[in-house]
């Protein structure tokens, strides 16, 4: 290489060479990442019954009629509520999932503590075709994909319908009114465009968009050509509260013609699934 | 959100400063405090904190004297207004003797704007999410009812609200407020257990009222006289039902 001086100097090529040497490193990249990956795998850990019902049928699916799947501490804490609590319900699976914020146990066979963040599902004794699933844990961007295709398809789709209920921030709602103390929470609604019904509350404005699980299942369930509804409760409480998990009601509709649920409730029982923060009560006067 | 609401020394290109109105709705998680200014009275009610089992109900107060002459009534954090209840006594009796005379409603109210002012512009330190209610009587006998708020502005009002449902409680005192309204003592604590009323869920047990008479010192209300009062106005409400059923018979 001739310099600005003038002086010739020898120059090292930069070009990669393809040597025996750089194998081992790529295999330990390659192990690193095979390593990696199945340790975010997700597994689907179901019950004997279910289970066996899976093997005999011939596609490895369920019949499944309804599934109601509840992402957030409060879709969850009015499913235990309003609906888990009669004593038809059985606990059929949970999901078992590491990522870096929902670090379960790395056996896969233990079933989740109740209270821990975990996803759950039950199984309706006299409708056995009604399935419920709550979802507490944090599930990572790369491994939404993998729990859809997983969860959704142990299902037969055919006669499937899926309804979403999901909690997110108010803070996070963009829109140019300002919403006074009084709206929130408030419950915006998307749907699949196999979905027939009324939706029942307004639909989600643009420009505000669903992320994370709630979005992965629509997306999958539009791609399908599934029925999909999704109710979206935009809330101003970070804990689980009952004020929040009441605003989710609409869907008791829906959800009474399938399965016989509790005609009225207790404060106590929404008691015991909302957590009464004495911090935040003793933080504002 | 916009990138311009993280810190408080940094105006947005259209001019907000968003931390301090943020700090307003820390504000509204507060629960409802109004103030009633009267001919000879200043009243001040306040919403009552739902307290836990165990807690100590009167060490969970939303009014404070500042002087003995003034009080003040807040909304929203609990341990801002501490601090700011405690710089504002100090100045009271500073002031007492240095001046040798009582602060007037104004100066303290002053006083307490200019600190939270202080903060809206200081680098690494947080406006204060709380917005006072201050009344009082001036050495001249003039009824006073200042509001404060997070960024340190002050008003001098007749009637306000401040926390929760502040729109609905003004609004109807923006209707009600009238001199007939006001024109005796009981009537302005009416006024103000009235306004309560609208957005307090059920009734007097969960209101607390101070008032202070010229020339006496800050009174608070037992719950027998709140209730006493509270019974009177849902009687004369059915009275005024009565009245206008008669009125459409005839």
């Amino acid at each position: 290489m001739a310099t600005f001086f003038g002086e010739v100097l020898s120059v090292y090529s930069r070009a990669v060479e393809e040597d025996d040497d750089d194998l081992d490193d790529e295999n330990e990249d390659e192990r690193i990442h095979r390593e990696i990956e199945e340790k975010r795998e997700v597994h689907i850990v179901w019950c004997p019954e279910v289970a066996q019902s899976l093997e005999d049928s011939g596609s490895n699916t369920l019949q499944c009629s309804d599934l109601i799947i509840a992402v957030g501490t409060n879709a969850a804490g009015f499913l235990s509520a309003y609906v888990l609590n009669t004593e038809s319900w059985d606990a059929v699976g949970h999901v078992s999932l590491w990522n870096e914020r929902s670090r379960g146990s790395s056996r896969q066979s233990i079933a989740p503590l109740p209270g821990e963040p975990a996803c759950l599902f039950y199984r309706h004794r006299d409708n056995p075709a009604v399935l419920v699933c709550q979802s507490t844990c944090y599930i990572a961007e790369d491994q939404l994909f993998q729990w859809t295709e997983k969860v959704l398809g142990c299902l037969q789709k055919r006669g499937l319908s899926v309804m979403v209920l999901s909690d997110s921030p108010v803070a996070e709602y963009k829109t140019p009114d300002y919403l006074y103390g009084s709206a929130v929470p408030f419950l915006r609604s998307l749907k699949s465009s196999a979905s027939k019904g009324q939706a029942l509350c307004p639909a989600l404005e643009q420009p505000n968009i669903l992320t994370g699980l709630p979005a992965a299942v629509l997306s999958h369930c539009q791609v399908h050509q599934i029925p999909a509804v999704l109710y979206q409760c935009y809330t101003d409480v970070i804990s689980p509260d009952s004020i929040t998990m009441e605003t989710y009601k609409p869907a008791l509709l829906c959800l009474s013609k399938l399965v016989k649920l509790e005609p009225c409730l207790s404060a106590d029982v929404l008691r015991k699934f909302a957590i009464i923060t004495e911090a935040q009560s003793n933080l504002y006067t | 959100m916009s990138i311009y609401d993280r810190a408080i020394t940094v105006f947005s290109p259209d001019g907000h400063l968003f931390q301090v109105e943020y700090a307003q709705e820390a504000v509204k998680k507060g629960s409802t405090a109004v103030g009633i200014r009267g001919k000879d009275i200043v009243v001040l009610g306040v919403e009552k904190k739902s307290v836990a089992k165990l807690q100590e109900e009167r060490t969970v107060r939303k009014i404070c004297a500042l002087d003995e002459h003034v009080c003040m009534a807040f909304a929203g954090l609990t341990a801002d207004a501490r601090i700011v209840i405690n710089r504002a006594r100090v100045e009271c009796q500073s002031h007492r003797l240095t001046v040798e005379d009582p602060v007037t409603v104004e100066y303290i109210t002053r006083h307490i704007a200019t600190l939270k002012q202080r903060y809206t512009q200081s680098n690494g330190r947080r406006p204060f999410g709380i917005s006072a209610l201050i009344v009082g009587f001036d050495y001249d006998g003039t009824p006073r009812l200042y509001q404060t708020d997070p960024s340190g502005t002050y008003h001098a009002w007749k009637a306000n609200a401040i926390g929760r449902s502040a729109k609905t409680v003004r609004e109807f005192l923006e209707k009600n407020y009238t001199d007939e309204a006001i024109a005796t003592d009981n009537e302005a604590i009416k006024l103000a257990i009235k306004a309560l009323l609208e957005v307090v869920q059920s009734g007097g047990k969960n209101i607390d009222l101070a008032v202070i008479r010229r020339n006496q010192p800050l009174k608070l209300l037992e719950s027998k006289e709140i209730e006493t009062l509270v019974a009177e106005i849902e009687k004369e409400k059915e009275d005024e039902v009565e009245k206008k059923k008669q009125k459409k018979s005839t």
